[in-house]
């Protein structure tokens, strides 16, 4: 059954349409993630989702009910956890105090010592928010967003800022999570980690789903084309490469350098004839590497990597918080 | 899916409401004493200036203001310094800083009701209030012989009024901060080019033009409505026509503060 669905969703600041016509389903015990560049509409979806912000149209069920309808909102809250943006911590109290006044605000918490536990953060339990490194008040956010028991937890851009330990640690948090079974909800725009923490991705652009799959298989990346490079020294044309290389849809480029780029559906033949070829004639094919498209080529492709765009989304972000 | 939204067990629930409003503020109390620098800022500084200017005063008198020493009117001076410090400069910086840093969003999101988060902060505000002006009432008393309000209810009175329109404007004041680097600065030269024209520091004549603006402002009828209630001498003890003119200041911030409350960072 759908914890989360979404149908037709709209929304607008102005004359600014933030989320155009979104829709998908998040199933029980799934890690879904919202990726896409500042401004596409990620934060603006989630916070409809959580009825901290209004809709102009279409169809929102969260925990089966509407997250829009006010006198369910609270019973809404009480079962949903949320990590922000920022790193909303009292700094003063300590990370025990901190954790024991949100279970409080809950109907059925989480005892604040395995969060404690589950957060690794059993040494700092008395030590006060401010003297905790970056990652640690990261993974504090993330305890205080779990020490509601939630059925349903939402996390937006939950590493950003964050140093390559501080977010390999707070993937290991939200992966052990994800592994108890809560259903989670983030946003991010960084590849890997929805690629390393999702079971499945929607790619968001300019308040519209661009792609929707799992990670390995999105946007055809599972089937689409390899890319294959080596140089070529200077006495060897790219014209004289086998015929496999210039077949169907493949490819060639050759800059001045002899760098030479292949793109093909086919890379098993392609090589194959290409490393007969070099053996044969005795020509060296240096730096060869193949390289399969990456959940990074596909967002690029979908979003649209235009300075343009990326301007109009940022002032989307501007119009939105006001 | 999990239980369905249940109807509220409404008397049940207002005794939950009020013990979750109580829990509130005792954290929103504990942030505020685990503040080194909000704490001293706040509570330290009113005693520290009354004592300063107390002592400095020595037996001079005020003969414009039926002739009182001029520690007594440093007491009900420092009295509604602290109520403004607490309500109005302190509540706002923590607002514009709680708001910015995305603690008032989690809160908007957890499944404490608006109205007992909102009604929490209000009454810590309203106890840091109270503590200062025991604190104050004490050093006036106990350090300089200042006599204690001679109209206790008027007194009693003239507090609500401070406290509940300074708090308001303290929050309207916080939605015009556009971010927490502004928040102290902004707040605190506000205050104190305002106290300046309200003549707490030094009494001012009143028909001087200083006077004149202070009238505008609703520091300086606060600052008499408490006055009023220490030195009964002939005069009403309750001054209603200053108390009037706060509490609607006190209205126009509640207007703003409503209309334009943000639970949001705005990242401005």
């Amino acid at each position: 059954m759908s914890v989360v669905s979404v149908r037709g969703l709209r929304k607008s600041y102005g004359s600014l349409t933030a989320v155009d016509d979104v829709s998908f389903e998040v199933q029980r015990g799934e890690v879904f993630a919202l990726l896409g560049p500042n401004g596409a509409g990620k934060t603006s979806t989630i916070e409809i989702l959580e009825g901290f912000r209004g809709r102009d149209g279409g169809e929102v069920r969260v925990l089966g009910i509407d997250p829009g309808v006010r006198s369910t909102q609270r019973w809404l809250r009480s079962q949903l956890g949320v990590v922000l943006q920022e790193l909303a911590v009292e700094p003063f109290l300590s990370v025990r105090q901190v954790l024991t006044r949100n279970a409080g605000y809950y109907p059925a918490p989480r005892p604040v010592e395995e969060v404690i536990e589950l957060i690794g953060l059993a040494e700092k339990a008395d030590a006060k928010v401010k003297t905790l490194s970056g990652g640690q008040q990261r993974r504090l956010d993330v305890g205080l967003g779990i020490v509601g028991a939630p059925a349903l937890l939402f996390l937006d851009e939950p590493t950003t800022g964050l140093d390559p330990a501080g977010r390999r640690m707070s993937w290991e948090l939200l992966q052990r999570l994800a592994g108890e079974g809560t259903t989670v909800i983030l946003t991010t725009h960084y590849m890997d980690e929805a690629e390393a923490l999702a079971q499945r991705v929607a790619i968001i652009a300019r308040g519209r789903i661009v792609a929707d799959g799992a990670p390995d298989t999105i946007g055809g990346r599972d089937r689409g084309a390899a890319t294959i490079r080596f140089r070529l020294p200077s006495d060897a044309g790219a014209e004289e490469l086998p015929e496999e290389c210039f077949e169907a849809d493949a490819q060639v480029r050759r800059d001045d350098g002899g760098a030479v780029e292949i793109q093909t559906d086919e890379e098993v033949r392609v090589l194959h004839a290409l490393t007969g070829w070099a053996q044969e004639r005795g020509v060296a094919l240096a730096g060869l590497t193949v390289r399969r498209n990456t959940l990074e080529d596909v967002y690029l492709r979908l979003t649209g990597g235009d300075p343009e765009r990326e301007r109009a989304g940022a002032e989307a972000e501007l119009v939105r918080s006001r | 899916m999990s239980a369905p939204a249940p109807a509220a067990a409404p008397r049940l629930a207002v005794r939950g409401e009020l013990r979750l409003v109580a829990r509130q503020l005792r954290y929103e109390q504990l942030s505020f004493w685990l503040n080194p620098v909000g704490a001293i800022f706040t509570v330290v500084f009113s005693v520290v200036f009354l004592v300063m200017l107390g002592a400095s005063a020595g037996s001079s008198r005020v003969s414009y203001l039926g002739n009182v020493e001029l520690v007594q009117y440093y007491v009900p001076a420092f009295v509604s310094y602290g109520v403004m410090a607490a309500c109005f400069t302190t509540l706002c910086i923590s607002l514009v800083v709680r708001r910015e840093t995305g603690l008032l969003k989690r809160l908007r999101l957890s499944p404490l009701p608006t109205w007992g988060l909102l009604a929490a902060i209000v009454l810590s505000t309203a106890v840091i209030a109270c503590i200062q002006v025991v604190l104050l009432l004490a050093v006036g008393r106990l350090g300089f012989g200042v006599h204690l309000p001679h109209d206790g209810l008027a007194f009693v009175l003239a507090l609500l009024v401070g406290v509940a329109s300074f708090t308001a404007l303290g929050v309207a004041m916080s939605t015009l901060v556009p971010n927490q680097e502004a928040a102290g600065p902004v707040t605190s030269t506000v205050f104190f080019i305002l106290l300046f024209l309200s003549g707490l520091w030094f009494p001012i004549k009143s028909g001087s033009t200083l006077a004149q603006i202070s009238t505008w402002f609703p520091i300086r009828h606060f600052l008499k409505a408490v006055f009023a209630a220490f030195n009964a001498q002939g005069e009403s003890p309750l001054s209603w026509h200053d108390l009037l003119i706060v509490a609607a200041w006190g209205t126009a911030g509640a207007v703003v503060a409503l209309r334009r409350f943000q639970w949001a960072p705005r990242r401005g």
